[in-house]
C-alpha cells in the first residue's frame, strides 16, 4: 500500500523521455521504470497470494465475501487445510478455534481452590463461615449450603451463529450453566441433592442448560453434564457421623437377621425332633401293648391251667434275671432268735455325686 | 507496446485496489456501521450485501463499525434485601446487544462498549434491587416447584431493566438475562452451617435408634417364631401320642380276659424294670428264692 503513490509519478514522467537534453535522465528513469514495473508485478502477486490461508485441525474457518458468509450451515464452515480468499476489500476469513467437544465447567458453586490443589487432592482449610467473594456454593431449596459444579461437554452446531451472533458465546454458555446449576439446586433439599437424589439433579441441571441454551439460541447441542456435589468442608465431620449411623444402622440390622435365621432354624429343628420323638413314643406305644396284647394271649391258657404254680415260676425266673443285673447283692441271714436284723443305712449326703447308694452293715 | 499494454493493466488494477480501499467498504454480517458525514451520524448500515457500499473518503465521510453481536455482561455481587428482610447477594449476566446504531453511536463516545456497560450495570442493579425487594427469599429457594418463582424474578428484573433502557433511548436490547450466583452475607452462612449441623446430628441419632428398633423388633419376632413353631411341634407331638394310646387303648380289652393275670404281668415288668442297673439289694432269708439257704449254716463257706 505504502508504494502505490510510487505509481503516478512514474506514468507521467514517461511523456518527457523525447527531449534530447534530458536522453540521460530518461535512461536513467526508464532504468527506474523497469524496477518499478517488478515491483508493481510483485505487489499484485503478493495481493493474490495473500488470499491463501491455512485451516489447523483444531479450528474452522469461515468465508465472508462482503460481510456475509460463503454457504449456510455446515456447509460454510472449512476444514483444515489449504484454502484461498480473495484479499480483505472482497473476501474476509475468519477462524474458530474449536475441537470438535467444547468442554466448560462452572465452579460458582465450588470453594476456592487451585488446580494444583485438585491435583494433589488437598483442599484449602476450612474456616468457620464461607466468604462469598471467594468461595462459591449453592443455595439448596431448604435453605443449606452444598457445594457443586458441572463439567458440560457441547457441540457447535450452528457455527455461524456461535461466531456471528455472539461476542463471546462460550461465555454464554458457561452463564447458561451456572444458572442451571443455581436454578436446579433452588429446587432441591440438601439432602436430595447430595445423597437421596444426586442423579436426578443432574439431569435437571441438564436439563436447564439444554432449555436455556435453547432460548438463547446459543447454536450448540449440549452432549453431557455431569455434575459433582459435596458438603461443605465445615460440616465434613457432620456428614460422615450420618454415613456412620448409617452404616451402624444396617450392622445391626444384619446382625439381628442372622439372629433371626439362627432362632428360627434351631426352632425348625427342634420342632421336628419333638415330632419325631412323638411319632417314635406312638410306635412304641403301640408296638408295645401289641405285643404284651399277644404275650397275654399266648400265656393266659397257661395261667388258667395253673395260677399259683405259674405265678411262682415266672417270679423266679424275673427274679433270677434282676438279680444277674443289679450290682450289689447282700444276703442278711435271720438271726438265732429269729428276729430279723436290725440293719441301718448311710445314705451318702451328696448323692448326686454318687450314683449309686452307699450301703452299711 | 505489448509491455505497455502490461503495465497499464497492472498500474490500473493498482490503482482499482487503492480505490476500492479509498471509497468503499464492507461491513460484516455481525456488524453494523455508522456513516458519519462531518461529524454529524448521517447513515446506519446492517446487513451486508453482495457488493461493497460507497463512501466519500476522509475527511468527508468516516464509517464506524460496532459489534451488533450479543455482548456478554456481568454484574458485581451485590448485596440486597428481600423482601422478608434476608440479606441475598446476587449477580446477573446479561446478554445484550446494540439494536439501534444511529442511537448508541453518539450516547455513547465513539460507541464505546465499555460505557455502554457502565450504564447497564446501573440499570441493572436498580432493577434488581426493586425486583428482589418485592420477593421473600422462598421464591429464589424452594422445594415446591409451583412456590418457586425463579424465572418469574429473572423476566421480571429483564423487563424492567430493558424499560429503563427504551427510556433512556440506548439503542440497546437486553436478550437474555439470567441469575449467576447467590449467596448469604459471610455471618449468616455461619448460622446456616451450625443448623445444618444440628439436622445432621438429629439424622445420625434417627438413624441409629431407627436401627436399634428395628434390629429388636426382628429379634422379638423371630423369638416368637420359634416358640410358635416349638410349641405347635409340642401340640402336633401331643396329637400323634393321643393317637398312639387311642389305638393302644383299643387292645385294652384283651387285658380284661384276666385282669389277675394282666396286674401280675405288668407288675413282673416295672419291677424288673426298675432294677435295671446300679442297684444294691438286700434280702433277709424268707425271700425266695433266698428262703432255701434257711436251713444252711452260714459260718461255714457255700462251697
Amino acid at each position: 500500500m505504502s508504494n502505490d503513490p510510487q505509481t503516478p509519478p512514474s506514468a507521467t514522467s514517461r511523456p518527457d523521455g523525447m527531449d534530447s537534453g534530458s536522453q540521460a535522465l530518461a535512461e536513467t528513469l526508464r532504468g527506474s521504470f523497469a524496477i518499478v514495473k517488478v515491483v508493481m508485478v510483485v505487489l499484485v502477486a503478493v495481493f493474490l497470494f495473500s488470499g491463501i490461508f491455512t485451516v489447523n485441525p483444531q479450528e474452522k474457518a469461515i468465508k465472508l465475501r462482503f460481510g456475509k458468509p460463503v454457504g449456510e450451515g455446515e456447509k460454510a464452515l472449512l476444514g483444515a487445510g489449504a484454502h484461498w480468499a480473495w484479499p480483505y476489500p472482497i473476501d474476509e476469513v475468519k477462524k474458530i478455534p474449536i475441537a470438535e467437544i467444547q468442554r466448560i465447567t462452572s465452579t460458582v458453586g465450588w470453594y476456592a481452590t487451585t488446580p494444583e490443589m485438585e491435583l494433589a487432592g488437598t483442599e484449602p482449610p476450612a474456616g468457620a463461615s464461607l466468604n462469598p467473594a471467594v468461595d462459591g456454593y449453592l443455595l439448596t431449596a431448604d435453605g443449606n449450603i452444598v457445594h457443586a459444579r458441572a463439567t458440560l461437554s457441547y457441540r457447535i452446531e450452528e457455527p455461524v451463529r456461535y461466531v456471528f451472533e455472539f461476542v463471546n458465546a462460550s461465555n454464554a454458555v458457561q452463564n447458561a450453566l451456572n444458572n442451571a446449576l443455581l436454578h436446579s439446586a433452588a429446587r432441591f433439599t440438601a439432602d436430595d441433592l447430595l445423597l437421596n437424589d444426586a442423579l436426578a439433579f443432574q439431569d435437571a441441571v441438564r436439563r436447564r442448560v439444554a432449555q436455556l441454551v435453547q432460548e438463547q439460541r446459543l447454536g450448540v447441542a449440549v452432549d453431557l453434564c455431569v455434575v459433582q456435589g459435596r458438603p461443605p468442608r465445615q460440616l465434613k465431620q457432620a456428614f460422615d457421623n450420618v454415613v456412620t449411623a448409617g452404616l451402624g444402622r444396617s450392622k445391626a440390622l444384619n446382625e439381628a437377621r442372622s439372629y433371626e435365621s439362627q432362632v428360627i432354624n434351631k426352632a425348625g429343628a427342634q420342632a421336628v425332633a419333638v415330632v419325631n420323638t412323638a411319632e417314635a413314643d406312638r410306635t412304641r406305644l403301640v408296638q408295645d401293648v401289641t405285643s404284651d396284647a399277644e404275650n397275654f394271649r399266648r400265656l393266659l391258657p397257661k395261667y388258667v391251667a395253673n395260677p399259683d404254680l405259674f405265678v411262682q415260676q415266672r417270679l423266679v425266673e424275673t427274679m433270677a434275671r434282676v438279680f444277674t443285673n443289679a450290682q450289689d447283692k447282700m444276703f442278711l441271714p435271720t438271726s438265732a432268735d429269729g428276729r430279723p436284723l436290725e440293719l441301718r443305712l448311710l445314705l451318702n449326703r451328696e448323692p448326686p455325686k454318687r450314683k449309686t447308694e452307699g450301703p452299711g452293715p | 507496446m505489448k509491455r505497455n499494454l502490461l503495465t497499464l493493466i497492472v498500474g490500473a488494477l493498482l490503482i482499482l485496489i487503492f480505490a476500492l480501499l479509498l471509497f468503499t467498504f464492507q461491513v460484516r454480517t455481525s456488524e453494523v456501521a455508522v456513516v458519519t458525514t462531518f461529524g454529524q451520524t448521517t447513515s446506519e448500515i446492517s446487513e451486508p450485501r453482495a457488493f461493497p457500499f460507497f463512501k466519500w473518503p476522509w475527511p468527508v465521510q468516516k464509517v464506524y463499525k460496532l459489534d451488533k453481536r450479543i455482548q456478554n455482561f456481568e454484574d458485581k455481587f451485590t448485596e440486597t434485601l428481600t423482601a422478608d428482610n434476608n440479606n441475598l447477594l446476587t449477580t446477573v449476566y446479561v446478554g445484550w446487544r446494540i439494536t439501534d446504531a444511529k442511537t448508541f453511536f453518539p450516547k455513547f463516545a465513539g460507541g464505546s462498549v465499555a460505557a455502554a456497560e457502565r450504564m447497564l450495570e446501573g440499570i441493572v442493579s436498580q432493577a434488581k434491587t426493586a425486583i428482589i425487594g418485592k420477593h421473600p427469599l422462598s421464591d429464589f429457594v424452594n422445594a415446591q416447584e409451583k412456590e418457586l418463582k425463579f424465572d418469574a424474578i429473572e423476566s421480571e428484573i429483564k423487563a424492567i431493566a430493558q424499560a429503563q433502557l427504551l427510556v433512556n433511548n440506548c439503542g440497546i436490547q437486553i436478550e437474555f438475562l439470567g441469575i449467576k450466583k447467590l449467596g448469604l452475607p459471610e455471618s449468616v452462612t455461619q448460622n446456616v452451617f451450625d443448623r445444618m449441623s444440628a439436622e445432621r446430628k438429629r439424622l445420625a441419632d434417627d438413624l441409629q435408634s431407627q436401627g436399634e428398633a428395628e434390629a429388636q423388633k426382628i429379634r422379638s419376632a423371630a423369638d416368637r417364631k420359634a416358640a410358635e413353631m416349638i410349641s405347635s411341634a409340642d401340640g402336633e407331638a401331643r396329637q400323634i401320642r393321643g393317637r398312639g394310646e387311642a389305638v393302644a387303648a383299643e387292645v385294652l380289652p384283651v387285658f380284661q380276659q384276666n385282669p389277675e393275670l394282666a396286674n401280675f404281668l405288668l407288675r413282673r415288668e416295672a419291677l424288673e424294670e426298675s432294677l435295671k442297673e446300679r442297684t444294691t439289694l438286700i434280702f433277709d432269708t424268707r425271700t425266695p428264692p433266698f428262703d432255701l439257704f434257711s436251713g444252711v449254716t452260714t459260718n461255714r463257706p457255700a462251697k
